[in-house]
């Protein structure tokens, strides 16, 4: 949807009932894969799901266009409603150091060992530590520029590089040597 | 992801790079989501968005409108003339009166019209009650088998089969209390009392009323409304059944009812290579259940209510199978040592063909192989007619019509390929040429004759039929371009009128809905993959004479509907009005009642000169706001002047509803030898109900006329096959037939025919 588009339908849903209706059909599956990404739990990511639309619902008179996609606030109620779920709670072990990552035997079949390997890196990324993680969800899993990421999370572009090359540093001395053979 | 050049400028060693190139080929996978939650969402949050968003009454100067798209269905709603929907909140106190109380949110569906015909039913409740107390005592009217499913605090009810069109069900649900916590210090568990839940809901109306001949008609419809019905990657391929629902193949491990990531059982006990199974999907995208675990690419058969689908069954072997479409097994018909890479093809309903090592090879239902003439092909194209006569086949040796009774082989022209069988047994195909392609058509299978070519530097591949076998759908793009530059064609079968349907765009693949109301076809989506999408078609203004005489129906129907005597009196002659007047029928509702809403019921075109329709209405009687019976009339409209008036009317007597199953339409249709008469019921019958003698076709002196009747459960479709004169008959549907709650009809069917060939 051009940017243009975005901004008017954004502006109807403040007084319009099937234009947030419209903003919800658009954004909820991106919002849900990135509320699962964080919680690795079904039940968990529709409560998630729902908190941020309802937030989006209650606040979206407030709602001014900052420069970035209308996707980017919904993102961050996502961040704060996940914070908000673990807030209080001993449940998100931050790892820092010495996490296993998942191994397995290669499979026969190419495309096998190709989603074989996705589903590993996918899991590697899930033991990165919380903020790190979701820097690599919007930018690997959701194609965000990091002056976006960067807006979502609430930092500098400066600390997202961080964070993300801490994480492929860190993902490039735990994966299997396997998976440095494969990509070439 | 392609190439990022935030990316590149942050990652410059190159083992970071490899990690970074692994992560750009990757992607995470597709979370667990229940299909269901989705809409339980919305749901909640347009109730809330209605009761917080208030729109204003003009709005301040917004330099955007909605566009008639986006009020199209709202349009349609208003058009129907349906009841107004009530947005209530039931809530059930509990035994206690001091106890917390549970509501059940109703809002979304109670009094709701046009309800889609194979959506799932959800209510949702605000706290625990005991789920399966609750679901055993659903019960549905018209009688409806159904599976039902908690999700969370929601019952999700999913009907076996579509819903009737132009009925109005009641779901009526007994609740009852959760089990009785024993924690000591706990709040009590807020339960439901046993107060019956009530939810009346209107599916939608029947797409086109039908007219003789023929009931849907494809020239001219434009492009509707589109959909998507997944995300790229999780429809592999799919097609429609006759009912107008879609079996579709899908990654294996997709959420959805009844899905389950366990394999399928194994002969020997090696584990299978599965990684696709076959789904049951609602034309809205809606997964209904898993069908074939380990499944891929499904035919379903032409009639009967079931589909041909390959299964890994061990190892890299599959096996060709049948099943029904709530997924049960009828029969294996052959086992290869490799899975097919395409569908196998219906010939008729009682024989399969596919190929294997460069083979065509047939079988009949039940795996008996049909004897042929040795076929040798490759990756040609093979169809079969739709009453299995004749296979045209792309062998390596040419293409051809065989003829499966006699053998007979009848060449097509050189390259003839993409064969299509319409629905009245014509054949289109394709023949490239070198600056494009020829699109030809061989009535019956024989004689073909080019009808239209490409224009020059356009190629034209993806033929399909539509349903009245009048017009074509195609995909056309340049020469040597990539299917992103596809679009799809409409094109009349004499070869006239060719025009873009959809002017996008990355379209390809089309496959008509059997009704003629929806459009399958792949697109491609924003990150290259092909995801499938519906479209749905709007009729053309062309078929002018019964969309006048169905105007002036719906002017009187909603001049009677208001009351408004003066108005309804207006759409009738001088016979009409004598008819009225003489008490044929009451022009409006008696006193203590009132006519709440119609449908037509069936339309025939009676007579030419002058243009003469017989056009039945279903009408509604209401007392005290609920729907308590209806009656049907038969109006005679004559064209007078330029304008259609009721000449004539016959009433039946009111039958009252929730009394069982009613019969919902009656379709006159040509067939190759003689007329089928199709009879639609709005329950789930017991099969065993629906014979010659309980649905008879009379003639004017009373006898049964001798026919053959076939039933579809799933579609409550009764079709009886005929071969009389032209001329006036009488359908009578007996007191025999039966639903399967063991109900059986209220009164006796009566419906008045009119063969015209």
């Amino acid at each position: 949807m051009p940017d243009f588009e975005e901004r008017e339908l954004v502006e109807r849903a403040k007084e319009d009932p099937d234009a947030f209706g419209a903003l919800y059909d658009r954004y909820f599956p991106q919002i849900y894969r990135f509320a699962y990404s964080r919680v690795r739990d079904q039940s968990l990511a529709e409560d998630v799901t729902s908190e941020v639309f309802f937030k989006a619902l209650r606040n979206i008179k407030r709602y001014t266009y900052s420069g970035h996609p209308f996707s980017s606030w919904l993102y961050q109620i996502t961040l704060n409603a996940v914070a908000d779920h673990y807030r209080g709670q001993h449940g998100e072990v931050e790892l820092e150091e010495g996490a296993s990552l998942p191994s397995g035997a290669p499979s026969v079949d190419d495309e096998v060992v190709r989603r074989d390997r996705s589903r590993r890196v996918w899991s590697a990324i899930d033991q990165l530590p919380r903020h790190q993680r979701a820097a690599m969800v919007l930018k690997f899993g959701e194609d965000k520029k990091i002056e976006e990421i960067a807006q979502i999370m609430g930092k500098s572009a400066g600390a997202v590089k961080l964070l993300l090359h801490r994480a492929v540093e860190r993902l490039r001395r735990e994966l299997p040597p396997e998976f440095e053979a494969g990509l070439t | 992801m392609s190439n990022d050049p935030e990316l590149e400028e942050l990652f410059q060693d190159p083992a970071h790079r490899e990690v970074v190139d692994l992560l750009k080929l990757s992607r995470p996978a597709a979370p667990p989501l229940d299909p269901n939650f989705h809409n339980y969402l919305r749901t909640k949050l347009m109730t809330e968005a209605r009761r917080t968003l208030q729109p204003q009454s003009a709005r301040r100067g917004f330099p955007f409108s909605l566009g008639p798209k986006a009020l199209a269905p709202a349009m349609a709603a208003v058009a129907a003339g349906f009841l107004v929907v009530l947005g209530i909140q039931i809530y059930l106190q509990n035994q206690s009166p001091s106890s917390a109380m549970v509501a059940v949110d109703l809002s979304h569906i109670q009094n709701k019209t046009n309800v889609a015909t194979a959506e799932p039913i959800v209510i949702p409740f605000s706290g625990p009650v005991d789920k399966n107390a609750v679901a055993d005592t659903v019960v549905i009217e018209p009688a409806t088998s159904v599976t039902k499913q908690w999700v969370g605090q929601n019952l999700v009810i999913i009907p076996d089969h579509p819903l009737a069109p132009n009925t109005t069900y009641t779901v009526s649900l007994k609740a009852s209390s959760a089990p009785k916590e024993s924690r000591p210090n706990v709040q009590p568990t807020p339960a439901v009392a046993p107060s019956p839940v009530v939810v009346h809901f209107t599916t939608v109306r029947a797409p086109v009323p039908p007219v003789n001949p023929p009931s849907y008609r494809s020239r001219n419809v434009t492009y509707g409304q589109e959909n998507r019905l997944a995300d790229a990657g999780t429809v592999f391929n799919g097609g429609w059944t006759p009912t107008g629902q879609l079996i579709v193949t899908r990654p294996s491990g997709q959420p959805g009812p009844g899905s389950s990531p366990a394999a399928p059982a194994t002969a020997s006990g090696a584990a299978p290579k599965a990684t696709t199974d076959i789904w049951l999907m609602s034309a809205l995208g809606t997964p209904i259940r898993i069908l074939v675990p380990g499944g891929n690419f499904p035919a379903a058969a032409p009639s009967g209510g079931v589909f041909a689908a390959w299964q890994v069954i061990s190892g890299s072997q599959a096996s060709l199978r049948i099943w029904d479409l709530q997924g049960n097994l009828q029969g294996t018909l052959a086992t290869l040592d490799s899975m097919p890479d395409r569908a196998p093809v219906w010939i008729g309903s009682d024989r399969i063909a596919y190929v294997t090592q460069g083979r065509l090879v047939i079988v009949d239902s039940h795996g008996g192989s049909v004897n042929t003439r040795a076929i040798r092909m490759q990756r040609g194209s093979v169809a079969g007619s739709p009453l299995g006569t004749l296979l045209a086949v792309e062998a390596t040796d040419g293409s051809s019509v065989i003829d499966l009774a006699s053998g007979s082989r009848n060449p097509l022209p050189a390259g003839a390929t993409g064969f299509a069988w319409s629905s009245k047994g014509d054949l289109g195909f394709l023949v490239p040429q070198a600056s494009g392609s020829d699109l030809y058509i061989a009535a019956g299978g024989k004689n073909a004759q080019r009808i239209a070519s490409s224009p020059s530097g356009q190629t034209w591949s993806d033929l399909n039929w539509a349903p009245d076998g009048a017009s074509l759908l195609l995909a056309s793009k340049p020469a040597g371009a990539s299917s992103s530059a596809s679009r799809l064609m409409l094109i009349n079968v004499d070869g006239s009128g060719l025009t873009t349907f959809a002017s996008e765009q990355e379209y390809s693949s089309p496959q008509w809905s059997s009704l003629g109301d929806l459009v399958l076809f792949t697109r491609q989506d924003e990150a290259g993959g092909r995801a499938f999408w519906t479209a749905s078609t709007a009729p053309s203004e062309s078929d002018a004479a019964s969309k006048q005489a169905l105007a002036e129906v719906d002017r009187f129907m909603q001049a009677r509907l208001k009351g408004d005597r003066g108005a309804a009196q207006e759409s009738l002659d001088a016979s009409g009005l004598n008819a009225y007047q003489g008490g044929a029928s009451s022009l409006l509702s008696p006193a203590g009642s009132k006519y709440e809403r119609y449908y037509p019921v069936t339309v025939q075109l009676t007579g030419s000169n002058p243009n003469t329709f017989l056009v039945g209405v279903r009408i509604f009687v209401s007392r005290s706001g609920v729907q308590r019976s209806f009656f049907e009339e038969q109006l005679t409209l004559v064209l007078k002047d330029q304008r259609y008036l009721v000449d004539a009317v016959t009433s039946t007597p009111a039958v009252p509803l929730g009394h069982g199953p009613t019969v919902v339409s009656v379709e006159i249709v040509p067939a190759d030898k003689g007329s089928q008469v199709r009879v639609r019921f709005d329950a789930d019958l017991r099969p065993e109900t629906v014979t010659t003698d309980t649905i008879q076709v009379r003639g004017v002196d009373g006898r049964p006329i001798i026919t053959r009747i076939t039933f579809d459960a799933d579609s409550h479709l009764a079709t009886l096959a005929l071969s009389v004169r032209p001329g006036a008959y009488q359908l009578v549907v007996t007191t025999g037939v039966m639903d399967i709650n063991g109900v059986t009809m209220a009164d006796e069917y009566h419906a008045s025919l009119v063969i015209s060939r």
